[in-house]
């Protein structure tokens, strides 16, 4: 069968070599390397939808396998299931949009465009991996050329922030690769392929507890849950605009995904144990991220705290997957959990970029400094409404169906424990009405007046991930459809 | 007889080789003819490690079980040989012009039999005769540049150097006088005699933990490091270093547990030695003492294979394929410090005005972490997975804790090198050629993995 999905997986690569090249021989334009980049992301959008229309199944299907180290028996598997196809699709469509934002900046554009290449090679990968090694390499990539991002392109204290960046992130990372060391020593023959380590998971009794644990602190740190959130807000708020989108938008969906797929489906039994423990974190966290968000005048800082709020939403339907015995339950859970994963990505993707917007234009993000905005940049302003109102969970929006699903699935295991988040969503629609309060209702001052309303480059990326919020939540069959055939299967 | 002499012989070939080398490269100084001297060593060695290829795959020992032909003696020919080859190519910009400038390559040559007797001792006597071949060289190595920091750091690599080389042959009377014999193979023997045995066993630490600047015994490396070549310096963290480790595998491969519980010593040792590299590598201002006190720290994590070692069948692979690792990105970590320079402030801007030099500093580095796909991460997940196949999963957990001090450690040269640029001084070819094979590499080892690992027995 013709390899797609590996075709797709490895073309940013590809592109951000040819990139490499081309400014080592000095002969790229900035234009030239914007081009490429975009022309590049755009055809991996592209090999995602053809391989979504090639038909997914409930299990992994086209699968492409190559023997890289047989004496350890780990290979290059790539394949793709519901839940990895969407999260692969969010990853393709955020970086072209991030590319095409980027593509004003002219500070070393050779470089720029090729790291992100290599961040969106490295992203899908993880998505696509089935198996292990193949996922840990994947994931550490993205974490060196996500730090690079950050250090090279970022906002004044980025250095400081990209090192915090590194170094938490790797502290989180390394427990994975114990836990999957744990996991092939514990299969039987010894096997770094997720495909068999989902289907007959090997660890059960302590080994599997210590694996979860260290499983969840790796995942616990990307998500970023409360206590392992304080490297989040200072990586955003000094990373550039496309950085913090994809920061955001996908690379904070590698630990809830690593969640499912591993924690979830190779240590089963053991995260069924830890479960009230993870759910009563998740709570907490999702409160946290809205409160000290609240608490926010930087509008990115408060963007970035919001995210904290919905991926603790996110980790709260995993574990009530994990905890739960109906299978409807279950299954409803996950599929929230999934959307959720897809329409943060694309909600809080278009509230950075409309937040980098502002920046651009006034060199502040205080909301205090703004006001009346919605006179002045109309499109802009209203774009930004329909965001937030979709980030705090508005029916008709993105959020929405998520957020309910998640809800109901938690309910039938923790009432308690969802009604207790239904709070966080109260706290979070008060804090996007007094941002929309502040920056774009009442009076404009003076050295606003006379801002300009969004460009083409800026439609361009901002159109799209409108349409689609509203599409998701209007019609999130079309993408629940994909992913619950699989959920089906985790949750039998 | 006669025929097992020639059998004997004909494994021995790449040392003999390796000798040969040594010889040929000082007559030709002795002719005052220092650029034949750097050819003909550098092609000596690249022939010896040419005949080590045929002895892949065999198990085997010469002169009646004195010295061991096995995976890790020919993997160290293998891995040591070119390494050194590499180093003298580095060498060469340093040196060229001085006096005596041949006799430079001779002995790193010449040195380099050492770990090579080292890597596959079968015998006490080999393991002393092994140290004192390294250590001898080196001493006259460190010494060679003649001035004040050059002189006074020899002076404590040999002091340092006979006070451990006394303790461990002292320690090693005991194991003789236990067991009646000098063979490893004996160490059985040393059953119910526990405090022989663990005499016997300190020593040994002692003797090779200098060698292979294993904490807490380090403390010549970053002074001897400092006042040699950068090329001398890059030799020493690699090749004796690694002839150390393995041969310390060798011994403790041979030590049943159950006579004396070895890993309760060497597990501590690995913890020690990682923890301390790092620390005290993050204050260092000076690009070799950096590298000085890092190589330390990569030595603890050798000691993690060796503590699994009869309790994991990824020990063994795990030592060699890290050792090639190491190789590989350490030596290009020093390539790119001797173009570059020993103070950490010159590092600025290297990134943005050479690119390529700046790129392939951070592969080095960040394979030095263990980040993936690179030469570091296939050693260290072996490494990892040997030591949790053990059962030893605090160590490997210290380890892990110290991949992230690591990736501090490092990234004080990676963030200066991106930032607002400098001028940068120009490349030499040579230190080019060692730098881009380092490369090829460390990039090559994560990537092909399996050509190695699959020819591991």
């Amino acid at each position: 069968m013709f390899p797609l999905v590996s075709l797709t997986l490895f073309l940013p690569l590809v592109g951000a070599a040819t990139l490499i090249v081309l400014s080592g021989l000095r002969r790229l334009t900035p234009r030239a390397a914007y081009v490429i980049g975009i022309v590049i992301t755009a055809l991996t959008l592209l090999g995602v939808v053809g391989v979504w229309l090639r038909g997914v199944g409930s299990t992994f299907s086209q699968v492409d396998e190559v023997a890289w180290i047989p004496s350890l028996g780990a290979s290059y598997r790539v394949g793709v299931d519901g839940i990895s196809l969407a999260l692969a699709m969010l990853t393709a469509l955020l970086f072209l949009v991030a590319l095409i934002f980027s593509s004003s900046l002219t500070e070393r554009p050779g470089s720029y465009v090729a790291l992100f290449l290599l961040l969106e090679t490295s992203c899908l990968g993880v998505f696509l991996a089935l198996d292990m090694v193949l996922f840990y390499v994947f994931w550490e990539v993205s974490l060196v050329a996500m730090y690079f991002i950050i250090d090279g392109w970022g906002h004044a204290g980025r250095q400081r922030a990209a090192l915090t960046f590194f170094l938490y992130t790797l502290l989180g990372s390394l427990p994975l690769l114990l836990a999957i060391l744990a996991l092939y020593l514990g299969s039987n023959p010894h096997t770094f392929d997720i495909r068999s380590l989902v289907a007959s998971p090997p660890l059960s009794g302590l080994a599997a507890t210590l694996t979860l644990v260290a499983l969840l602190i790796a995942f616990a740190i990307k998500i970023p849950v409360f206590p392992f959130h304080t490297w989040l807000p200072a990586a955003h708020v000094e990373a550039s605009t496309a950085g913090s989108v994809v920061l955001a938008g996908v690379l904070l969906k590698l630990g809830t995904y690593g969640l499912i797929r591993f924690a979830l489906e190779m240590t089963p039994d053991a995260f069924r144990q830890a479960a009230p423990a993870v759910a009563v974190i998740a709570v907490f966290s999702a409160l946290y991220g809205a409160l000290v968000a609240l608490a926010q005048n930087d509008l990115k800082r408060m963007v970035a705290y919001t995210s904290v709020n919905h991926m603790g939403y996110v980790v709260l339907g995993v574990a009530a997957a994990a905890a739960a015995v109906d299978p409807r339950a279950r299954t409803l859970a996950i599929d929230g959990a999934v959307l959720q994963m897809i329409s943060h990505g694309v909600v809080t993707g278009a509230l950075f970029l409309l937040v980098g917007m502002l920046q651009d234009r006034t060199v502040t993000r205080e909301m205090g400094a703004f006001g009346g905005l919605l006179r002045v940049t109309p499109i802009l302003g209203w774009s930004f409404i329909l965001a937030a109102f979709a980030s705090l969970g508005l029916p008709g929006l993105a959020h929405f169906p998520a957020e309910f699903q998640i809800f109901l699935g938690t309910f039938q295991v923790w009432p308690i424990a969802a009604a207790i988040t239904v709070v966080g969503i109260v706290i979070t629609a008060g804090l996007y009405l007094r941002a929309i309060q502040a920056t774009f209702f009442g009076v404009v001052p003076e050295r606003w007046v006379h801002l300009p309303d969004l460009g083409h480059r800026e439609a361009w990326t901002i159109v799209p991930l409108l349409v689609l919020i509203v599409m998701l939540g209007v019609a999130p069959r079309a993408l629940l459809d994909v992913i619950h055939r699989t959920v089906e299967l985790i949750a039998s | 007889m006669q025929m097992q002499i020639g059998r004997d012989l004909s494994l021995l070939l790449p040392e003999i080789a390796t000798l040969l080398t040594a010889v040929a490269a000082l007559v030709a100084e002795m002719l005052r003819r220092p650029r034949w001297a750097l050819i003909l060593s550098i092609v000596g060695l690249l022939i010896a490690t040419g005949l080590t290829l045929p002895l892949l795959g065999q198990e085997t020992t010469v002169f009646m079980g004195t010295l061991r032909v096995d995976t890790l003696s020919t993997w160290a020919k293998l891995i040591l040989l070119p390494s050194t080859a590499l180093t003298i190519l580095l060498v060469w910009p340093e040196v060229r012009g001085t006096d005596r400038e041949g006799t430079v390559y001779s002995l790193l040559a010449f040195t380099t039999l050492g770990p090579l007797i080292l890597a596959g001792a079968g015998d006490l006597m080999f393991l002393v005769l092994g140290l004192l071949l390294s250590s001898l060289g080196s001493f006259a190595l460190v010494a060679y540049p003649r001035d004040d920091r050059a002189t006074e750091a020899a002076m404590k690599y040999f002091v340092f150097g006979s006070v451990t080389g006394a303790i461990m042959i002292f320690g090693l009377t005991f194991w003789f006088g236990a067991t009646g014999s000098t063979l490893l193979a004996t160490l059985g023997r040393l059953q119910g005699n526990s405090l022989a045995a663990i005499a016997g066993l300190i020593a040994v630490l002692v003797g090779l933990g200098y060698k292979g600047a294993i904490a807490p015994f380090h403390f010549w490396a970053p002074d001897a490091y400092d006042g040699a070549p950068i090329a001398v310096a890059a030799f020493l963290s690699v090749v004796p270093k690694i002839g150390a480790v393995f041969a310390l595998a060798q011994v403790v491969g041979s030590l049943p547990a159950h006579v004396a519980d070895w890993p309760l010593v060497v597990a501590p040792l690995a913890a020690v030695s990682m923890t301390y590299g790092n620390l005290a590598a993050l204050s260092q201002t000076n690009m070799v003492r950096l590298l000085a006190y890092s190589s330390i720290a990569q030595a603890g994590y050798f000691l993690l294979a060796v503590t699994a070692i009869g309790q994991s069948d990824l020990a063994i692979s795990a030592l060699v394929v890290f050792a090639a690792a190491y190789a590989a990105m350490n030596l290009g970590a020093f390539a790119i410090g001797a173009r570059i320079s020993r103070d950490l402030t010159a590092f600025v801007g290297i990134g943005r005005t050479a690119p390529w030099t700046g790129g392939a500093m951070v592969i080095f580095l960040l394979s030095l972490v263990g980040v993936p796909p690179l030469a570091g991460f296939v050693g260290k997940l072996l490494l990892f997975g040997s030591v949790i196949d053990g059962g030893y999963i605090w160590l490997a957990i210290i380890g892990i804790l110290n991949s992230v001090l690591s990736l501090a450690v490092y990234l004080r040269i990676i963030i200066p090198m991106y930032q607002p640029a400098q001028s940068v001084p120009r490349a030499s070819r040579p230190t080019a050629i060692v730098w881009m094979t380092a490369f090829v590499f460390t990039i090559g080892l994560g990537l092909g993995a399996q050509l190695l690992i699959g020819r591991i027995v």
